[in-house]
């Protein structure tokens, strides 16, 4: 075969291979639904501006392809309607729940309809440690029985720290690979008359949590995954040792007036949103904020993802051999009744394209591995994906999984007591007495 | 001449002062900021507004991508303001440890050896032997002086970007019917229960006084039952308008018809007796006689209902769906409140839009709402 012909067989194969690829990829990625015009479902869920927006724009697809009409309605008060609308029994057709400790609540009321086999096969089929995230959605019903409930559609990535690169040019940072060169560049900046740190607790009627995140972290990084688990479910009581101790080592970071932007005093009284904010003032307030991946929708308008601020994995201990665990949190889908086209939309969430969708509008991040990286609208999402599939343990936000009452009680106003002076002995105590109360 | 001092006046009138003082100012403060540029809103307080004031800022520079090569030199020019604000730089940096290093038009030599001069204006070269290499520019930090700025961009924003505007127009839709709809009902009822004599009519008057203690929390599960059941039977949604204001109208009827009863009790009876001496039936009676005479009352329990009405968010969030063609305006502010609340331009914006409609309605009808508070409290 001469060279001529085989530049002519392949720009022959090229030219069916191209075409067919192209139709085959769009065939793969885009949803066909059934025709079910006509259906009407109603969507309920914690996303305000600018996610419901994005949301709604997923759902367009659907409603394109099925005929079914969508409405999505959001409230910060999410929890109190989806308690009042269950007791008064008409509640959204579909759900969207902040935490699933909170979907597991109103599951074991009988007010979610429970899901078929085929939607958990896609969970395992298609999310990276699919297994995971069925057993987070698997609660017991109103019969104690166990039931796979739903989805976890938009997953955050907890484990990052966001920094000015240029900051740390500046003062000839470079960013830590473990914890200990964490501690020791903390301990640097303060010498140099830097701040480290910006920590902002207050947010509201939740105020504390962004607490209960470095808890988590600083558990999964000084204990095995087991000892988080046993944490989490109170095996091992709240007030013991290892989590005073983690108390205690966050405390070193939000005690230590030098450590924290605006002194320990303004720790709790400074918003979550408001402290990111410190990153980017003349002068600099603080040089780094450990937040969950969706703090830049927080961040000064006009500051640029690579160029004005980066990330770096929250790192773990060199001499601990933990492996690079990640902490994360998502919300979760669930239907309250099983019509075609309830069901059918929770499949249509389970497609990539609905993903792909969500991820082209930023602020999304997916551990479903069928969908295209490129999609992302950003390279800091693209290394997001990257360390949520690239985590040797992942655990999910412990505050989440714990009973309301203490998960979303009586841990965040602890954590707050602690930042305002109270000795971490108090503070756990004083927890493990809220979660014996509700046994 | 003797003047006479009294002090009490002196005393109450000081008191009024000190609680206008009190009101005024937030809602003045509120007003200034709702109408002020956002940057300058987020770092100092309206009552410096007036006034130029000093701030930080970091800019970029713009990267090797619009470098140009003159006499022998690589040259990055440009300004540093986005948009001409009439700020002046008064005197910057070029790293983060030291801001204000350099007045302005002083020359800056970088590590590189090359030369950053920035102007007054914004105006700012940056000057290299060698050739630029990084693609994004570098920061300098000014300290600029900042004039006053005012902008109606916020309430633009507010109204059409971030839905607002839709949200006002609901909590209109919701609360003129549940406003009025009690307010007919309660005339009627009033009348029958002032001026007619039926079996049980104290009873009944006992019973509506009684149900002003009951708690609306109370009620609010079992009517959204009713309301799912009726929605089925009828195949209507359970939540909408209608359900709203029938909500509205059932929890404020009680207050209504008590308030209306007690100023109609206090008009003469020997007006109304004369018209039965001459043939006037009850409905002629209180179309005729009652009503006009019950206008400040009508127009004081139309301020109380409408403002509460209005000002409602926990109705308005259980009977009303949570999508944009729904939503309340208060229900609106509370999200903006999670959503955007480090955006001071916003929560003011939206703020004082929502006031502006009570205090509109206060100041049109609140000569009706002094006369119809004390209507009924003498009786003649």
């Amino acid at each position: 075969m001469n060279i001529l012909k085989i530049k002519k067989f392949i720009l022959a194969i090229t030219l069916l291979v191209f075409p067919t690829s192209i139709i085959a990829g769009s065939g793969h990625y885009h949803y066909d639904g059934p025709d079910i015009s006509g259906a009407k479902v109603k969507i309920f869920g914690p996303w305000l501006a600018p996610e419901d927006e994005s949301f709604r724009d997923v759902l367009s697809i659907f409603e394109k392809e099925t005929g079914a009409s969508v409405e999505y309605g959001g409230s910060d008060e999410f929890e109190q309607i989806i308690n009042i609308d269950c007791k008064a029994g008409n509640p959204a057709d579909i759900a969207v729940f902040p935490q699933p400790g909170l979907a597991a609540n109103i599951a074991a009321t009988g007010c979610l309809a429970p899901q078929g086999n085929d939607l958990k096969q896609m969970v395992l089929d298609d999310y990276a440690a699919g297994q995971s995230w069925v057993d987070l959605t698997t609660y017991a019903d109103e019969n104690g029985k166990d039931q796979f409930y739903g989805i976890f559609f938009r997953v955050n990535v907890k484990s990052l720290v966001w920094y000015s690169p240029d900051n740390f040019e500046d003062n000839g940072y470079e960013v830590p690979q473990t914890m200990e060169e964490l501690i020791s560049l903390t301990e640097k900046m303060a010498s140099d008359g830097n701040t480290p740190w910006c920590i902002g607790l207050e947010s509201g009627g939740a105020t504390g949590w962004p607490a209960t995140d470095w808890m988590e972290e600083i558990m999964l990084r000084t204990h095995p995954p087991s000892v988080y688990d046993q944490w989490v479910s109170n095996e091992m009581p709240f007030n013991d040792q290892k989590v005073i101790d983690a108390m205690n080592f966050f405390g070193t970071f939000a005690l230590n007036d030098k450590y924290v932007a605006g002194g320990s005093k303004a720790v709790a009284t400074t918003g979550f949103r408001d402290s990111p904010k410190g990153l980017f003032t003349s002068p600099p307030q603080c040089m780094m904020h450990r937040q969950a991946s969706f703090i830049p929708a927080f961040f000064p308008e006009g500051v640029e993802a690579g160029v004005d601020y980066d990330f770096f994995y929250f790192p773990a201990y060199s001499s601990k051999d933990l492996g690079r665990p990640v902490l994360g949190a998502g919300t979760v889908i669930t239907a309250t009744n099983n019509n075609p086209a309830t069901t059918e939309l929770m499949k249509f969430l389970m497609h990539p394209e609905a993903h792909e969708r969500f991820m082209g509008k930023g602020g999304f991040l997916t551990p479903h591995k069928g969908v295209d990286k490129s999609k992302y609208a950003s390279d800091t999402f693209r290394g997001l994906h990257d360390i949520l599939v690239g985590a040797t343990t992942f655990r999910f936000d412990g505050s989440d999984l714990m009973p309301g009452a203490v998960g979303a009680g009586s841990f965040w106003t602890g954590m707050v007591d602690y930042t305002n002076g109270k000795s971490a002995k108090d503070v756990a105590d004083e927890i493990q007495t809220s979660w014996d109360a509700i046994k | 001449m003797k003047i006479k001092i009294n002090f009490s006046s002196i005393l109450s009138q000081l008191l009024l002062l000190f609680f206008v003082i009190l009101w005024i100012t937030p809602t003045f403060g509120l007003f200034i900021s709702s109408f002020r540029d956002k940057d300058q809103l987020a770092i100092s307080g309206w009552w410096t507004s007036l006034v130029t004031t000093e701030v930080n800022e970091i800019h970029r520079t713009k990267g090797k991508k619009d470098q140009v090569e003159d006499e022998g030199f690589y040259i990055i020019k440009g300004n540093l303001f986005k948009k001409d604000e009439g700020k002046k730089v008064l005197s910057y940096g070029v790293t983060s440890k030291n801001i204000n290093a350099y007045k302005v038009g002083e020359i800056a030599i970088l590590k590189d050896k090359s030369e950053i001069i920035v102007f007054e204006n914004g105006n700012y070269q940056w000057k290299s032997k060698s050739e630029f290499k990084k693609k994004k520019g570098r920061r300098i930090f000014i300290t600029a002086t900042s004039p006053p700025s005012f902008t109606l961009n916020n309430y633009k924003e507010v109204l059409f970007k971030e839905g607002l505007g839709q949200a006002f127009l609901n909590t209109i839709a919701v609360a003129l019917p549940a406003t009025l709809i009690p307010l007919i009902i309660c005339s009627f009822f009033s009348y029958s229960l002032t001026w007619m004599n039926f079996f049980g009519r104290d009873l009944l008057l006992a019973t509506i006084i009684a149900s002003l203690v009951v708690p609306l929390q109370m009620s609010l599960i079992p009517i959204l039952t009713i309301y799912n059941d009726l929605g089925a039977l009828f195949n209507v949604e359970a939540k909408s308008f209608p359900g709203v204001w029938m909500a509205h109208t059932g929890f404020g009827l009680a207050s209504t018809t008590f308030l209306l009863w007690n100023f109609m009790k206090s008009l003469p009876n020997e007006m109304l007796e004369a018209a039965k001496v001459d043939g006037a039936s009850h409905y002629d009676t209180f179309v005729r006689i009652v009503i006009p005479l019950s206008i400040p009352a009508f127009a004081s329990i139309f301020i109380l209902q409408f403002l509460w009405v209005w000002n409602d968010l926990l109705v308005g969030l259980v009977f009303l769906d949570k999508h944009p063609s729904e939503i309340i305006l208060t229900a609106k502010l509370k999200e903006l409140l999670g959503s955007r609340g480090e955006n001071w331009e916003i929560l003011t914006t939206g703020a004082f839009i929502s006031m502006t409609v009570p205090l509109f309605i206060f100041f049109s009808l609140q000569r009706f709402f002094i006369r119809g508070l004390v209507a009924g409290s003498v009786k003649g």
